[in-house]
């Protein structure tokens, strides 16, 4: 068991975070080189095209920039300060905020670079960090660019592979492990934790939209709003949590075939700018099932499907029966008469979100959100690029890798 | 009505005459002869299974326009089986129904069969063929759903069906709802070194996976009788610890003392009514080649469902023509390539995973 190194603890945050940001700033430039490795590497790993992973890295690296990171602690812990010595806090007694100690970060087949928020944010909460990642060494160069910017990064960074055994350092060692999986791999993964351990985990989670009646009949506000739903649908083909995963359209059903026809062109143009990748056999079985599976549900009366093979995206026109097809490129166009009959699609089919698309926010829609248990609202078209402190899952970004101490006296 | 029963009679004693002949005397299935006999099958389901008939019409196949080739039979897509009653028959006279796997969508689907004849004889004729063909009568081993538990599982219900015919009457079933009867499945198994039966040893890659991890744990090994042997059936991919096959059956060999050799892979689905084996050129390869009885042909297909040449990876498609009372031809997302034996499979990939936060889905296709 390798001890929590506290290699971090004389480093003043505000350099921290300076590092944090310098290596984000040089992983944000597509020439440098070991973005272009990496960039190769997903796109021979994943199957998307090399825009959609240049895209994707630069909403990753991008957004690291040192006043955001300091906004984002500074909003939640109060200061910023707090993370190097006792600073008074309005009405309490003076506080610091400590590293929680080593920080475990399990991702696995996730889209891109999904452990790199959770592991900075450790960081700057002087923590020691261990990514575990089956597949995607993405993380681990970033760390190496760290390790450049700060000697103290060799021992604090680390990336391991990991292939849900326990080689390399065992989870229980840890005393907080953030993991990203489905429902029995986060069980398994938290069996393994220790009991005093904290254990942050992101459940599989879904995207869904809502095409309220006012934008619909609104032809400029529903292209508009179409244009940005086919960009979340085409990036990651909607493998990823914040990929919109159903449409739900609040009109008569003949109105479906009107934002279908709608959305195709749209999504048209939006994967000539991020074009479909080499996919997988496996991405592509997929695909043609949930295509197929459409059809012959249309054959027999129920619901309409559009595919374009070219393309490699298909809209269903779904009825309420009807899951969300979670296929490459797939969506669903589900009519509902009102935000109720959204919900209960979404409660019927167990679909938990973690974002919610809208148009224009109204409170009919916003309590429609709230009551599906997504952690954001946000407009069609920036599902995709959330901000740096947005609370995925619902979580904070830093409470999970800090504990408290208080000075009374 | 008597059209219908005098036109099924024909088809069953057609396709039970072909079944016969392969499992009495190994006799194949010309390519013409299969065309014909899919192509009648197929202008039999045309006209009694509605909801097939208008997935076909809607990619061009009707009764006055068929293929020429079983290649081009329109596949249902596995799913339908979870959307429509794929039957030619009225469902509430089905002899056998089978559940297809779950789904994370929380939706499965059912095969009915009108009658138990041509999957009991299908069934034993590819057990025979594929694990018996040394005319063992083994004790088996279930490491599947029990049919008395659940009837609903075409799995339980085949074992159940070849432990009664070609067991030694000691079956054992090893699996209650999902735990793993780990201290039964021992100690009989130790009466049965005792008693130097042969024993045959069925379970999914999953459960076989968990009773090695017991033995490994417990540091326990046997030598089973000479003769005896495995049938796994399952993938090995989609769960939080992967595991190869090849991994996998070197265990088995290691724990039970058996050639790796005697581990064959069955591969089925609900949605089929025959199976496939390893070859048995192919078992003492790392690359199993599988290969269908004469009546069950595959192809693998890509996106648009053209045929990929053999070596490339695709989608499997399966023409059975036991599924007389069902849907001829079913596609499926299974992945696969083809050699000039059969093929190997790559993966069952059952459900869509979500990739943003997740990992694979950790139900495996298994045929339940």
């Amino acid at each position: 068991m390798r001890p929590f190194s506290g290699a971090l603890r004389d480093v003043p945050v505000p350099r921290i975070v300076d590092a944090i940001s310098d290596a984000a700033e040089r992983w944000s430039d597509a020439d440098f080189p070991p973005r272009v490795r990496a960039t190769d590497a997903i796109v021979r790993r994943m199957g998307y095209s090399v825009p959609v992973v240049e895209y994707a890295l630069d909403r990753l690296f991008t957004p690291i920039a040192a006043t955001a990171l300091r906004a984002v602690i500074e909003a939640e812990l109060g200061s910023l300060a707090a993370l190097d010595r006792f600073v008074d806090f309005e009405g309490k007694s003076p506080r610091r905020a400590l590293p929680v100690g080593r920080v475990a970060v399990v991702a696995s087949r996730s889209t891109i670079g999904v452990a790199l928020v959770p592991a900075i944010f450790a960081l700057c909460a002087k923590c020691d960090v261990v990514v575990k990642d089956r597949e995607d060494g993405a993380i681990g160069a970033f760390f190496a660019t760290l390790h450049e910017e700060h000697a103290a990064f060799a021992t604090a960074a680390l990336a391991e592979s990991w292939r849900g055994d326990e080689t390399g350092d065992r989870l229980a060692d840890f005393a907080c492990v953030v993991a990203f999986g489905a429902t029995g791999t986060l069980r398994e993964i938290r069996a393994r934790c220790d009991a005093d351990a904290r254990f942050v985990g992101f459940g599989t989670r879904a995207s869904v939209g809502y095409l309220d009646a006012r934008t619909i009949a609104d032809a400029r506000a529903l292209d508009a709003a179409l244009d940005g739903a086919a960009r979340d649908i085409v990036l990651y083909d909607t493998e990823g949590c914040l990929s919109l995963h159903a449409i739900f359209i609040e009109a008569a059903s003949d109105d479906a075939a009107r934002v279908t026809e709608r959305l195709t062109p749209a999504l048209q143009r939006a994967a000539v700018e991020f074009p479909l990748g080499e996919r997988a056999p496996e991405a592509a079985a997929r695909f043609a099932a949930a295509r197929d599976a459409a059809s012959f549900r249309a054959a027999s009366g129920h619901g309409d499907v559009y595919a374009d093979t070219d393309h490699g995206f298909a809209v269903i026109s779904a009825t309420l029966d009807e899951p969300p097809p979670f296929a490459p490129r797939t969506t669903a166009i589900v009519p509902v008469r009102d935000p109720g009959e959204a919900l209960a699609y979404l409660r019927r089919h167990s679909l938990e979100l973690e974002a919610f698309a809208v148009a224009e926010p109204n409170d009919a829609l916003t309590e429609l959100a709230i009551a599906s248990g997504a952690s954001r609202i946000a407009s069609f078209g920036r599902l995709q690029a959330p901000p740096l402190g947005a609370d995925h899952g619902g979580r904070p970004r830093m409470a999970d890798f800090i504990r408290w101490i208080d000075r009374e006296m | 009505m008597t059209e219908y029963a005098d036109e099924s009679g024909t088809l069953d004693a057609d396709i039970l005459h072909v079944i016969h002949a392969w499992h009495r005397h190994g006799t194949g299935l010309d390519d013409d002869a299969f065309d014909r006999l899919a192509l009648r099958i197929l202008a039999y389901q045309l006209r009694y299974n509605a909801p097939y008939a208008a997935y076909c019409a809607a990619r061009g196949v009707t009764l006055d326009a068929l293929p020429s080739h079983w290649n081009a039979i329109p596949p249902a897509p596995s799913a339908a089986f979870k959307d429509a009653t794929l039957t030619t028959f009225n469902m509430r006279r089905a002899a056998l129904r089978f559940q297809t796997s779950g789904t994370t969508q929380g939706r499965s689907g059912l095969h009915y069969m009108e009658t138990a004849a041509l999957y009991d004889a299908a069934l034993l004729a590819g057990f025979d063929r594929a694990m018996l063909a040394d005319a063992a009568r083994p004790r088996f081993f279930n490491v599947v759903p029990n049919p008395h538990e659940r009837p609903q599982s075409s799995l339980g219900y085949m074992m159940g069906r070849v432990s009664a015919e070609r067991g030694d009457r000691e079956t054992g079933w090893y699996l209650r709802g999902d735990e793993l009867l780990f201290t039964a499945f021992c100690a009989d198994l130790e009466a049965a070194i005792g008693d130097a039966a042969v024993v045959c040893i069925a379970g999914t890659a999953f459960g076989l996976l968990e009773i090695v991890d017991l033995l490994a744990r417990q540091e326990r090994r046997y030598t089973l009788p000479a003769g005896s042997r495995i049938m796994e059936t399952g993938g090995f991919k989609g769960r939080t610890r992967e595991v190869s096959r090849e991994d996998l059956y070197a265990q088995l060999a290691r724990r039970f003392g058996i050639d790796s050799c005697a581990i064959v892979a069955e591969y089925g689905m609900t949605e089929l009514t025959s199976q496939y084996y390893d070859t048995a050129a192919s078992r003492s390869s790392n690359v199993r080649v599988k290969t269908g009885p004469p009546w069950l042909r595959a192809r693998v297909v890509d996106v648009s469902g053209a045929r990929v040449p053999p070596g490339a990876a695709g989608a499997l498609v399966h023409c059975d023509l036991a599924n007389r009372s069902s849907v001829v031809a079913v596609a499926t997302e299974d992945l696969a390539y083809e050699t000039n034996e059969g093929f190997v499979l790559l993966g069952r990939d059952s459900e869509a995973p979500l990739r943003g936060c997740s990992l694979d889905a950790e139900q495996l296709a298994t045929r339940e």
